[in-house]
């Protein structure tokens, strides 16, 4: 018995009986379940299996922790309105928010926070970490860290350029065959159909086997693969919207298409528009890694995630986590923009029951 | 049941089509290459000389709709002609991969499928619970990990940390059966933690659907026991919607399995449609592409077909 593991069940059973003591059941019933686990885990896996939970929770208390702060700051700066808005957020959405700022913060000022260039060799292959490197170097000596900042910037710079294009195609489709009908409406369903029956992944594939990995062929590509599934949801979204009274009003008043679509669609259409753009962001963004991590994403030597993972696989072998650092990043990033989607969808849909 | 067969019949019309559409943008879309593929392929150095010997081999001095219904005629017996890189024919190479893609597939769905659905039910049960909420977390972070991710922790962990599955997934002739289940359990197991999230969820917001329904809570309200009201009032309708899950995610799986494959360097049609895309081999990519979307759309068809035979609403249309 260390005093490790001392404090740790001296800890976990205090705090269960002071929740039980204040009649806290939301918290006790974990608390207790988890000191049940750790009888057990510690008998099985030792000091180092009960030394993962509580890190593991530590790491959970503090994303709590920092997302409850983050909430409380946003709701100070925030005018009257949205912080009302912002009261409703649960946890996992500030949490989300944080994140992006995070990386918002980390892809802007990209030059100033990393301490080398994005391809300046500074040291030999797989050089360890030192004071210099945060992280070490990879493959040709180039500093982990450094390229991990500036891959904020491209990968997800890319991603959004690429779901920004999409979006207005798909939208701008939809909205138009909402308000249209007729033969464009049936078109472009029909076409829609059709992109949408060849698995993303693959259609990717072929169009960078014909026109070679460019950025701007991996943007259109993309671009085209993810419209159809805009289209669809701004289509049916619109589509409830044109058949209201006031549209039928503006039109007996002569209103044209594209004051429709501006001022009486539009505005009435924004909270599923933008929690589908979070969506297509996320689907777009682990698209273009996979792409990237095929070796047919942003072209060396600009630094990339998905390539970074790919080029320094080997270390994994040897036991080394570094090469997962850029994975994780994308995974961190589309897990938050999922909460925050999450949220809003419970927002405005009314999805209160499920 | 004529009836039956007649929708099921005009779905699979449908799905023909959408094959044949596929297939024509498959074809075409080399046709966009600036210059043509013979220019591609030599590249800017290439004499005339050999440009044309290359152009008369390929057969692309004839005209394009006379080699697409060629290619056609051809991938309707699984003969995609040759490859322009090996020389060797395409249906060779790829033949023996496909056959081990789908061992793979079919490996992670019959481990995925069962799990995930009576995970989904006992989640939709347990809604708004702490177990629901934790649960929600987890299949979100599992779905927002790239495949590569997902693999390489459990290269990590599996292999080199604990030495208990092998990190490479090669694969030879005179292997045994367990042998091979276990050769295979990573890449098997990466795609079984993507799938399991996806349907999870599906299945979770399918039964809460139901649940909500008015019958269900008559049901309730007339005193019958929980079990029954899952089992004799609630499965009977969530059948269409679980045939639905399952085949969509299978047809996702398709999509999942190239990532898994480069990962574990697995010898499946994946790995070649990569290899093949890197080197432009334009063949194998419309064979490997042509494959690819026509299982994809098979998985679609199956899970229209189960819904029309499971749900009686849609076989009498309005």
């Amino acid at each position: 018995m260390t005093w490790f593991v001392i404090g740790y069940y001296t800890v976990l059973l205090a705090a269960s009986c002071l929740a039980a003591y204040f009649n806290k059941r939301q918290i006790f019933l974990p608390l207790f379940s988890l000191t049940l686990v750790s009888f057990v885990l510690g008998i099985v896996g030792g000091t180092g299996a009960l030394q993962f939970v509580a890190i593991g929770a530590g790491l959970l208390a503090l994303a709590a922790m920092i997302s409850y702060g983050f909430r409380e700051f946003l709701i100070v700066l925030t005018s009257d309105e949205m912080a009302k808005e912002l009261r409703t957020a649960p946890l996992t959405a500030a949490f989300g928010m944080f994140v992006i700022f995070t990386y918002a913060v980390m892809g802007i000022f990209a030059p100033l926070i990393a301490p080398h260039g994005e391809a300046e060799v500074i040291a030999s292959a797989f050089a360890p970490a030192d004071e210099n490197m945060l992280l070490g170097a990879d493959q040709l000596g180039r500093d982990m860290f450094s390229r991990i900042v500036y891959g904020t910037r491209n990968s997800v710079g890319l991603a959004l350029t690429a779901t920004l294009l999409a979006f207005i195609l798909g939208a701008l489709a939809g909205l138009l065959a909402a308000t249209k009908g007729g033969w464009f409406d049936q078109l472009m369903g029909r076409v829609a159909d059709v992109i949408m029956s060849i698995p993303s992944l693959i259609f990717a594939l072929l169009m960078l086997s014909i026109f070679g990995p460019h950025i701007h062929v991996i943007i259109i590509a993309v671009a085209v693969i993810y419209a159809p599934r805009v289209f669809r949801l701004t289509r049916a979204v619109a589509g409830n919207i044109v058949v209201m009274d006031y549209i039928e009003a503006a039109k007996l008043r002569g209103e044209g298409t594209w004051y429709l679509i501006r001022r009486e669609i539009l505005p009435n259409s924004t909270a599923p528009l933008i929690a589908e753009f979070g969506l297509e962001f996320c689907f777009v963004f682990l698209l273009v890694a996979g792409l990237s991590f095929l070796g047919l994403g942003i072209q060396p030597p600009t630094a990339d995630w998905g390539s970074m993972v790919r080029e320094n696989a080997t270390l994994i072998s040897f036991g080394d986590i570094t090469p997962l650092i850029p994975a994780a990043a994308i995974a961190l990033l589309t897990v938050a923009v999922n909460f925050v989607v999450d949220w809003m969808l419970w927002r405005s849909a009314g999805l209160k029951e499920t | 049941m004529g009836d039956i067969l007649g929708l099921v019949g005009k779905r699979l019309g449908l799905g023909l089509i959408i094959l044949l559409i596929i297939s024509i943008i498959i074809f075409f879309m080399v046709e966009l290459l600036p210059g043509d593929i013979a220019q591609a392929v030599l590249g800017q150095g290439a004499t005339e000389d050999n440009l044309r010997a290359l152009r008369k081999e390929m057969g692309l001095d004839q005209p394009a709709i006379v080699r697409y219904l060629g290619w056609l005629r051809g991938a309707v017996v699984f003969d995609f002609g040759n490859s322009i890189v090996t020389g060797e024919s395409v249906a060779h190479t790829i033949g023996e991969r496909f056959l081990n893609t789908l061992f793979l597939a079919t490996y992670a769905a019959v481990i995925a499928v069962p799990v995930s659905i009576t995970l989904g039910i006992i989640v939709a049960l347990l809604r708004n619970s702490i177990f629901d909420r934790v649960a929600n977390v987890v299949t979100l972070s599992f779905i927002s990990s790239p495949e590569f991710f997902l693999g390489y922790i459990l290269i990590l962990y599996f292999s080199v940390n604990w030495g208990m599955f092998p990190a490479i997934a090669s694969l030879s002739d005179d292997m045994t059966l367990i042998e091979l289940l276990e050769r295979t359990f990573l890449p098997a197991l990466t795609l079984v933690l993507v799938v399991m999230a996806h349907m999870m969820r599906m299945t979770r917001a399918a039964i809460i659907n139901l649940l909500s329904s008015p019958y269900i809570e008559m049901a309730r309200l007339k005193g019958a026991p929980p079990w029954k009201v899952i089992v004799k009032h609630a499965l009977p309708n969530a059948w269409a919607p679980i045939i639905n899950v399952v085949a969509l995610n299978l047809a996702y799986l398709i999509t999942g399995v190239v990532l898994v494959e480069v990962v574990f360097v697995y010898p499946g049609i994946g790995q070649a449609l990569v290899d093949a895309v890197s080197k432009r081999d334009f063949p194998v990519v419309q064979a490997s592409c042509l494959i690819f979307a026509a299982t994809f759309i098979l998985l679609n068809l199956a899970a229209d077909v189960g819904a029309i035979l499971t749900n009686p609403r849609l076989r009498h249309p309005k």
